[in-house]
């Protein structure tokens, strides 16, 4: 369902509403994902949906009801439990009144229609190609290949309406030996632009140059981490950057909006029109999303907001809301770090003793407000010496601060998007001068 | 048309297109979502969603089509899809992997209830959320405070094209608390009943067994005591883990090893694979002689009990984990196949969007013979650990770092002072090796996790591990901080 088809699901909602606000959200989405292992398709599935979402407000009273069932009946059924649940819920002093937005100005990079229209025959020929990879290393491969289009509409009575349409494709792939395994992924919204046969060689190459890994000792290293394994670390910063999390105090940059916590080098954007990531350019109230600097020359300088903190605390709505109401508060989803003047190859020429890690994984926070995580390395971790790789070390856990860790880094210059089923945002590699493990494991 | 109707053609539109076998399994779900945060209701939901997902084999190759359209020409289209994803997939295929089932089964089942969520009115509800989050903040220090409530109730249908008709009507209930306190350095999270709340299948009933507003005012005072507790000792400890955190290491260190399709490399690229190995049944020691570890999806209350699984396999118990060997997985019909046993029901599927897969459902740790408080009698310097805060394993889930919300320090056999920021680690089977005591049923309770991520796309499971405080010899102790 495009966007004239949602927009007019929208206004049937609305003409049918009695309340005195009334939001419609309309999610549609086709997803498909093919997935492999052993060099074999296992799981091959597609999706298909359309969900309406009312929100009604009426004296400062909200409720909120769902449904897919888009028949005259469903939708008269959803609209009065909204209602009904406005009616019963209690007042919230701090709930506004809705209000119009300007039109979000498009971002067309995010469809295109061949990746809207790919078939299980296209995203099997690329998984194919991933097996060829394998095969020719005495590997196995294990990954996926996906293809989706997506649309939202939000429409308000107050006369809010944005559309969008976007698609995503992707390619991930762990190629496993006998001793070690290696990782590659790559993300386009253009599935022309997936080359299964690169990004297959990609991780083939790492899993064949860590075969045989020995053990290093745990404790504090300096480390190059690939754009994935940033990525995974990287993910934990956007809560801070909320105004919910920045006002209740569980940012580490809470009460200290301006201090410097990172290296000059280090700048972090909120960005839906990077080329590399381009996404919805409103949000979930109908607010147009700004581009918003979080962190810039090593200052924790930005907040994300939404309708509610935006009033709350006296700033800008930056256009960052989920659905309203919500517990969570605004969330920065489309995180850029700037690069460096280095290439990756560079960082880890320039390094004399260190580990090269390309992918992190079952990262959590330790502590909250100090920015500690812990997780563990996967899919080729390598030794660096004398600036060059030299051989693959078994993987390692670290508890880290984030924070702490951007107090001495060096970004490379490539931008990379990576994502996961989180997050999805643009980072170089980089290199942390200290980066704390704190024990090994058997493989 | 009614489900059963639709099901059958979209099962003879299936097999004219050349399935060897499908299934088709029809899901009305109601989701219901009530959040209170500081003193304001911030979530009232209220979501239906209606669907069906079609299972094509084709040529030992399966393809899955869900979609929301109810109509003949959906229904047809869904079904097609299905079968071309499944003839795309065998064209490149170098092994097959399914294989088309012979059971059948006619059966319905419904979910023991004993109130009705319905029969309580929504004001009802409000207020108890209401009455509990304000308990929580018995002092200023007390930054945020929450009190949730989800009821899910599922009506499922199933088909296949060997004769199976299973009905089920599903509910399941879950509610909690929990208190952030924030002093100028420092922010101490303290939640209730154990750290996501208390999740089972059942009705109202589940959330007075909760006890909110009988507990907020003790939660809420622990989060501001812990922001002057001190630091969490490091070093090798005796330990015992209150039994929501015992569910936690069920959980990630033994529920998610069992897996067979992890164990066979089926989620290899995503959640990694498995330290055990089908060639170890009945030989590898995963824990002492303690630890019994069993599979049972017809426990009455666990958030994972239901008839059938979404393969339409009848719910059993069987052992995984038999005084500390292990004897077994959490299986499909297709895992299963591949080391010769047969599936032990463990599989599902998030809605009905969603393909069905391997979860690890009640997997649960069979009570000891101890009193709680004997867990403590002969520990000389030892830490008390209770409800998660942090939790971290590998792919193989061997090396695992864990962290709680709160610990006391145990000294001579008595619980001592309150400790902040406690964490452990260890390994897979030398951790439940050191296990030398199990609670007994009396703080055995049904912890279920409606959380759990699994799978690409990613699912979020609804599964339960049953546990009781245990304790455990020399483990290390307050890894994550600087001494």
């Amino acid at each position: 369902m495009r966007s004239p088809e949602r927009e007019a699901l929208a206004q049937r909602v609305l003409q049918r509403s009695p309340s005195d606000d009334t939001e419609v959200i309309v999610f549609d989405e086709d997803a498909s994902l093919t997935r492999f292992t052993h060099n074999a398709i296992h799981q091959n599935v597609a999706s298909s949906d359309v969900v309406v979402r009312v929100r009604a407000v009426t004296g400062g009273r909200t409720g909120v009801a769902a449904t897919n069932d888009l028949g005259d009946d469903g939708i008269a059924r959803v609209v009065a439990r909204a209602v009904e649940i406005a009616r019963l819920a209690p007042p919230d002093p701090e709930q506004a009144e809705l209000v119009a937005s300007p039109a979000a100005a498009p971002n067309p990079a995010a469809y295109v229609a061949a990746t809207a229209d790919t078939s299980a025959d296209l995203r099997a020929a690329l998984a194919r190609r991933i097996f060829d990879a394998a095969e020719g290393s005495g590997l196995w491969a294990a990954g996926f290949v996906t293809t989706s289009r997506g649309g939202v509409t939000v429409a308000n009575s107050r006369g809010t309406l944005q559309s969008f349409d976007g698609t995503e494709s992707g390619v991930n792939v762990k190629q496993n030996g006998p001793t070690s395994s290696g990782f590659a992924e790559f993300y386009s919204t253009d599935v022309g632009a997936l080359d299964g046969a690169a990004v297959g060689a990609v991780a083939a190459e790492k899993a064949l140059r860590s075969a045989d890994p020995v053990d290093v000792a745990p404790g504090e290293w300096t480390v190059v981490l690939e754009p994935p394994a940033f990525g995974e670390l990287a993910a934990f910063l956007a809560e801070h950057f909320s105004a919910q999390s920045y006002d209740e105090g569980s940012s580490f940059f809470s009460g200290k909006r301006g201090e410097r916590f990172a290296g000059e080098n280090v700048t972090i954007v909120d960005d839906v029109r990077h080329a590399l990531n381009p996404a919805m350019p409103f949000d979930y109230e109908g607010t147009p999303t700004q581009r918003v600097v979080l962190m810039e020359g090593g200052a924790a300088r930005g907040l994300v907001t939404d309708d509610r903190w935006a009033r709350k605390l006296g700033i800008d709505n930056t256009g960052h809301a989920l659905p309203a109401p919500n517990a969570f508060g605004p969330f920065a989803g489309h995180l850029v770090i700037e690069p460096g003047t280095l290439t990756r190859d560079e960082l880890v020429a320039a390094t004399k003793r260190g580990l090269l890690i390309s992918r992190l994984w079952y990262v959590r926070t330790v502590d909250q407000r100090q920015t500690i995580v812990t997780g563990m390395t996967r899919d080729g971790t390598f030794l660096i010496e004398n600036g060059q790789v030299t051989r693959g070390v078994r993987n390692l856990r670290f508890n880290q601060s984030i924070v702490e860790a951007l107090g001495s880094c060096t970004f490379a210059r490539e931008l990379v998007r990576t994502a996961s089923y989180s997050y999805s945002m643009v980072v170089p590699a980089v290199r942390f001068e200290r980066f704390t493990f704190s024990s090994t494991t058997q493989f | 048309m009614t489900f059963t109707a639709l099901g059958r053609r979209a099962l003879d539109t299936a097999a004219a297109r050349g399935a060897s076998y499908a299934d088709v399994r029809f899901e009305d779900g109601r989701s219901e979502r009530i959040e209170v945060r500081n003193g304001v209701v911030a979530t009232l939901d209220d979501a239906t969603s209606v669907g069906y997902g079609v299972r094509a084999l084709v040529e030992g190759a399966w393809g899955f089509a869900a979609s929301a359209d109810l109509t003949e020409p959906g229904v047809d289209a869904a079904a097609a899809r299905a079968v071309e994803i499944a003839v795309a997939g065998a064209a490149v295929a170098r092994q097959r992997f399914g294989e088309a089932p012979s059971d059948v089964h006619v059966d319905r089942y419904v979910t023991p209830v004993e109130r009705d969520p319905d029969a309580v009115p929504l004001g009802e509800r409000v207020a108890l959320l209401l009455d509990a989050e304000g308990l929580l903040h018995g002092d200023p220090r007390v930054s945020v405070g929450r009190a949730w409530l989800d009821l899910w109730r599922t009506e499922k249908e199933f088909y296949s094209t060997t004769g199976s008709q299973i009905a089920q009507s599903l509910c399941q209930t879950g509610s909690g608390i929990s208190a952030l306190a924030v002093d100028d350095s420092d922010a101490q999270d303290r939640s209730f009943p154990g750290d996501i709340g208390l999740y089972q299948s059942g009705g109202w009933e589940v959330v007075e067994r909760a006890a909110l507003r009988e507990n907020a005012a003790r939660v809420g005072s622990e989060a501001v005591q812990l922001l002057a507790a001190p630091q969490c000792p490091q070093g090798e400890f005796d330990i015992v883990l209150g039994g929501s955190q015992v569910s936690l290491q069920i959980h990630e260190s033994c529920g998610h090893a069992a897996e067979l399709d992890r164990v066979l490399g089926w989620e290899a690229n995503f959640s990694g694979t498995s330290f055990l190995d089908p060639a170890e049944l009945g030989t590898l020691r995963y824990g002492s002689d303690h630890v019994t570890i069993v599979v049972d999806n017809t426990l009455p209350g666990g958030l994972a009990t239901v008839g059938y699984d979404d393969e339409g396999t009848k719910s059993i118990r069987s052992d995984i984990v038999r005084g500390g060997l292990l004897v077994g997985f959490e299986m499909s019909r297709d895992t299963a196949r591949t080391i010769g046993r047969a599936s032990n029901a463990c599989v599902r599927a998030a809605s009905w969007q969603y393909v069905p897969m391997i979860r690890m459902c009640n997997l649960n740790l069979v009570p000891g013979p101890h009193a709680f408080d004997a867990l403590f009698d002969d520990i000389a310097d030892g830490i008390y650990m209770e409800s998660n805060r942090s939790w971290s394993i590998d792919d193989h889930r061997l090396n695992f770092q864990f962290g709680c919300q709160i610990g006391w320090e145990i000294k001579n056999g008595k619980r001592g002072r309150m400790v902040k920021n406690p964490t452990y680690a260890g390994v897979t089977p030398r951790f439940w090796g050191s296990c030398d005591a199990v609670a007994d049923e009396r703080s055995w309770v049904a912890w279920g996790t409606p959380n759990c991520g699994k799978g690409e796309p990613m699912q979020t499971g609804r599964t339960a591990q049953c546990a009781s405080p245990a304790r455990f010899r020399r483990v290390a102790v307050g890894i994550g901080y600087r001494a």
